[in-house]
């Protein structure tokens, strides 16, 4: 292990990394470890020091945002991080191209991207032309490191041998770690509208959150005859605060289901009433591909004739289409209107 | 009596060991990246992530309490509320494991961790507590306030009707283009913003006497409020999440303060829990409103038991312990819906 001062010998460094080495360096968060995130057997090594099972991914580090397109594809949302907020302490996911070192990368394809406000290690990266692992230079589950004492008295002599060189500047301001920031939900859904052929088609305007609930009220007696004959499936579309939840609530009224009726966003699904009168409600805001509605038991709901309440269901249409011969399909779009409150709400069913 | 307990409620795959209230080890396994912990889930991955890992966060739990698994009297674990087949892997192994040791099985709600969460590592506050004492739990999922009429008997005092707390922060980071873990995210930005910048409405201002709690509307009003300001610079980001947050929890304290003020019991303690507690701004709030009414806050010692984690529920297993609330391990199933 060397230790050295300052960022002067760029060869060094840069020698050390193409050989596969394990470096410490400061940025303006931690004193973090990096290797060539491109390098198999460097992140290897990088896997045994930090002691964690493999499969556990890694941020890395990049110069801009040009050299973060070669890594990971950026979506609205990521671009306007990258614009506005980096360089800085802010560690952004986004869907990865397999560019990098297997074991970089999360398990479902995803990867992080750290540009730090820290010049020399820019320059540094820019010389070396390929990223960096960009993760705290503690072990796993031990102190956060803000001098290099932290680490080296929280580590064995097995792991200090694996460490080639440090770069050591002294103690580094107490600055929180990285936020981590996953932008891969917020990627545009295709909508294939195309595919959705409303039979007959309606539209009003909600002027309130009872409105919304009472029109829910309305639809579900038009249907309510095919309830126990055929599933019935209630796909709602609408922007986050357009009334989704709201219809979900006066429906469950109109079944006369008693229970508080709220957002399934983190459960994904909640399932309301007894017996007879069920009434199921996913949110397929979560759900990163329409198959999981399958992993929830969604063909069985179908099987059974139930009553289903589908937030989201823009992002699982494929799957909710496939059923339009068992089951009745009520596609809802709510939309803002002009004044705070107002909602255009329009629907149609597929039978 | 040592308990081995696990939790595979949502996302995390988690389990400790705990000593009566004492935290002997406490691992947490997050399925998305370090702190991205609200990010997207498949459903099928999930249950196969915590399958994966759950034996080895066991044994790491094992291994870092310096515990034999021959050593643990009961094994508890999490039967929900949360997602259904993320649960039944813990409630599996817990099965597994005591039958196969041969130990008591304990069935844990994991609201009632999140509540008792304060008092792990805490036994002057066990001694002193003074019943009825009130719980908060704020977290991604539940927003509830509860009266606790002493340990293992609950009763509700006001729930969210729509979003949770939580959901609402991440919601918000959502409109303002920031992506996940939004609350926090806007718990970060909102220390560089000046919250009255902007105006929202506070939810169901005057309205406190319905004892509920409500997100759909300032959701409604921020995003208008965002369209507005569109192109969005920097700073206002800042502001926007600034004014978010300060109206959030406004509307949390105002229902909270009304409960107090108008409840028929004098209360002393106030334990509060959850994930949005370890917002650093909530906490302020929450120990202002406590030194209004002369009541005590308790947080819990770590910043591992805020979140999802499976210590609490060693926690909330040594009082059913105490009380003898033990299942035979074939009549255990996870319940998702299951209430406080």
């Amino acid at each position: 292990m060397q230790i050295i001062k300052s960022f002067a010998d760029f060869g060094l460094i840069i020698d050390i990394l193409n050989k596969g080495g394990v470096v410490i360096y400061p940025t303006e968060t931690l004193y973090g470890i990096g290797v060539d995130a491109t390098n198999p057997e460097a992140v290897r090594k990088l896997t045994e020091y930090k002691n964690r099972p493999f499969g556990k991914p890694y941020s890395i580090a990049v110069t801009d945002k040009k050299m973060a397109e070669d890594y990971v594809e950026l979506n609205p949302t990521a671009s306007n991080l990258y614009d506005k907020f980096l360089p800085g302490p802010l560690t952004v996911i986004s869907k990865g191209r397999h560019n990098v070192a297997s074991g970089v990368e999360s398990e479902d394809g995803t990867l992080g991207i750290r540009i730090p406000d820290y010049l020399k290690i820019l320059e540094l990266i820019k010389k070396f032309g390929k990223p960096i692992t960009s993760t705290s230079a503690n072990a796993s589950y031990k102190k956060r490191p803000y001098k290099i004492s932290d680490i080296l008295e929280n580590i064995s002599d097995k792991q200090k041998a694996l460490i080639d060189l440090i770069v050591d500047v002294g103690e580094l301001p107490k600055n929180d770690p990285s936020t981590v920031v996953d932008t891969t939900l917020d990627d545009p859904v295709t909508l294939r509208q195309g595919e959705i052929k409303f039979s007959d088609r309606n539209e009003i305007l909600s002027k309130s959150e009872e409105a919304t609930q009472n029109l829910a009220k309305e639809i579900w007696q038009k249907y309510e005859s095919h309830k126990g004959k055929r599933a019935i499936i209630f796909a709602l579309q609408g922007e986050m605060g357009a009334g989704k939840t709201q219809f979900t609530k006066g429906l469950a009224k109109a079944m006369g289901i008693k229970e508080l009726v709220t957002s399934p966003t983190f459960a994904l699904e909640n399932e309301y009433g007894q017996g007879k009168e069920k009434l199921f409600h996913f949110d397929a805001w979560r759900l990163e591909n329409p198959n999981e509605l399958s992993a929830l038991g969604f063909e069985n709901l179908i099987k059974n004739k139930s009553v289903i309440s589908i937030e989201w269901a823009e992002r699982v249409s494929s799957i909710v289409t496939e059923f339009d011969d068992e089951a009745i399909i009520i596609w809802v779009n709510l939309k803002f209107g002009k004044l705070e409150n107002d909602r255009l709400i329009s629907w149609g069913v597929t039978k | 009596m040592k308990i081995l307990a696990i939790d595979t409620s949502c996302d995390e795959t988690a389990a400790a060991v705990t000593e009566d209230v004492k935290v002997l080890s406490n691992i947490i396994w997050s399925q998305a990246s370090a702190h991205a912990k609200f990010g997207g889930v498949m459903p099928s991955l999930a249950q196969r992530m915590h399958e994966e890992r759950i034996d080895w966060v066991i044994e790491r739990a094992l291994k870092s309490s310096k515990t034999k698994i021959e050593d643990v009297y009961a094994i508890a674990v999490t039967i929900g509320p949360g997602l259904s087949i993320a649960l039944g892997v813990g409630v599996n192994r817990a099965k597994e494991i005591a039958k196969k040791y041969n130990k008591k099985l304990i069935a844990v709600n994991h609201l009632e961790g999140h509540v008792l969460s304060p008092l792990a590592n805490n036994q002057p506050l066990i001694t002193n507590i003074k019943y009825p004492a009130l719980g908060l739990v704020v977290s991604g999922k539940n927003t509830i306030l509860v009266k606790i009429d002493q340990i293992g008997k609950y009763e509700t005092l006001a729930t969210t009707v729509d979003d949770a707390l939580g959901e609402a922060l991440d919601k918000a980071a959502r409109m303002l283009g920031l992506g996940y873990p939004g609350g926090y995210i806007i718990e970060k930005f909102s220390r560089l913003g000046d919250p009255k910048k902007y105006h929202l409405p506070i939810p169901l201002s005057g309205q406190e006497a319905r004892q509920i709690f409500s997100y759909s509307g300032i959701k409604t009003s921020m995003m208008r409020l965002v369209e507005k300001q569109k192109p969005l610079t920097k700073e206002k980001i800042y502001n926007l999440a600034a004014a978010f947050q300060d109206i959030a929890f406004e509307h949390l304290i105002r229902v909270v303060k009304f409960i107090v003020r108008n409840s028929k019991y004098q209360f002393h303690d106030f334990l509060i829990g959850g994930g949005v507690a370890a917002n650093v701004q909530l906490r302020m709030r929450m120990r202002k409103l406590c030194r209004e009414f002369n009541l005590k806050a308790h947080f819990p010692y770590s910043n591992k038991l805020y979140g999802d984690n499976a210590a609490m529920i060693g926690v909330a297993g040594h009082f059913k312990t105490k009380r003898q609330e033990f299942i035979v391990p074939d009549k255990i199933d996870r319940n998702p819906k299951t209430k406080l």
